[in-house]
């Protein structure tokens, strides 16, 4: 098979395996350090990144804090919940 | 004036009034209670399906949430007149100040900001109160 044809391959399946992604949701009366810390907690991402999705969803009212399977997008889900972070799971538009 | 909460070594020194445990304690049995009843705005807040467009999570996932809404909550009842805490505990605590925020939110209808700021004076305060709470335990365990 050629590397061309592998990468197809790949990409195809990572498609059809990714289907899923974990929203959270602003709410008014969750302190902004606290979900930094969350979602650096949670997703193991750096201060920068937790912060930049931290301010999406503060300023658009929601952001898209990561994509997968959907077995890890609910664990990750149930995750932000246990700091009743409002969050959800959908397929990815 | 002493800080509320600071850590020592491996602990979090505890220096808050019997009054504010106590209120606290009671915040926390009253969400756990409201997170099993149905009918309750708290129960959808911290127990409405992870997927919008199903009615119910799965029975694995519901039971998981659950266990874990009730096992922060129990945690700080059990220990919310320790003097100090281990920084298991103290994160017990963030998770639950958090839980009886939503709770706090979902009962008072607080969707946007404008909601948040038109809340009465007093329900104000027991809002900051949580609040000052969660971000005083973050930045003692932080340290």
């Amino acid at each position: 098979m050629t590397e061309f044809g592998t990468d197809l391959l790949d990409r195809t399946d990572t498609t059809l395996d990714v289907p899923w992604e974990v929203i959270l949701w602003d709410d008014p009366v969750s302190l902004i350090s606290l979900v930094v810390r969350v979602i650096k907690q949670v997703f193991n991402y750096d201060t920068a990144k937790a912060e930049r999705l931290t301010m999406q969803v503060h300023h658009e009212g929601r952001s898209v804090v990561w994509s997968g399977d959907k077995e890890t997008a609910s664990a990750y889900c149930v995750a932000l919940h246990s700091y009743a972070l409002g969050a959800t799971i959908q397929r990815s538009q | 004036m002493s800080e509320p909460f600071r850590r020592v070594a491996d602990r979090i020194i505890v220096d808050i009034p019997l009054t504010l445990r106590e209120w606290l304690a009671n915040a926390a049995r009253k969400t756990a209670g409201d997170a099993l009843d149905v009918s309750t705005s708290t129960h959808l807040r911290l127990l409405g399906p992870i997927d919008p467009t199903v009615d119910h999570d799965d029975p694995l996932t519901q039971l998981q949430r659950q266990m874990t809404v009730e096992g922060s909550l129990g945690r700080f009842i059990t220990t919310h007149l320790d003097e100090h805490l281990s920084e298991d505990d103290a994160e017990e605590w963030i998770r639950a100040f958090q839980l009886i925020l939503a709770a706090f939110s979902a009962e008072h209808a607080i969707v946007t900001a404008e909601d948040r700021d038109n809340l009465s004076q007093e329900d104000h305060y027991d809002m900051i109160t949580l609040q000052s709470g969660i971000s005083l335990l973050i930045e003692a365990l932080d340290s």
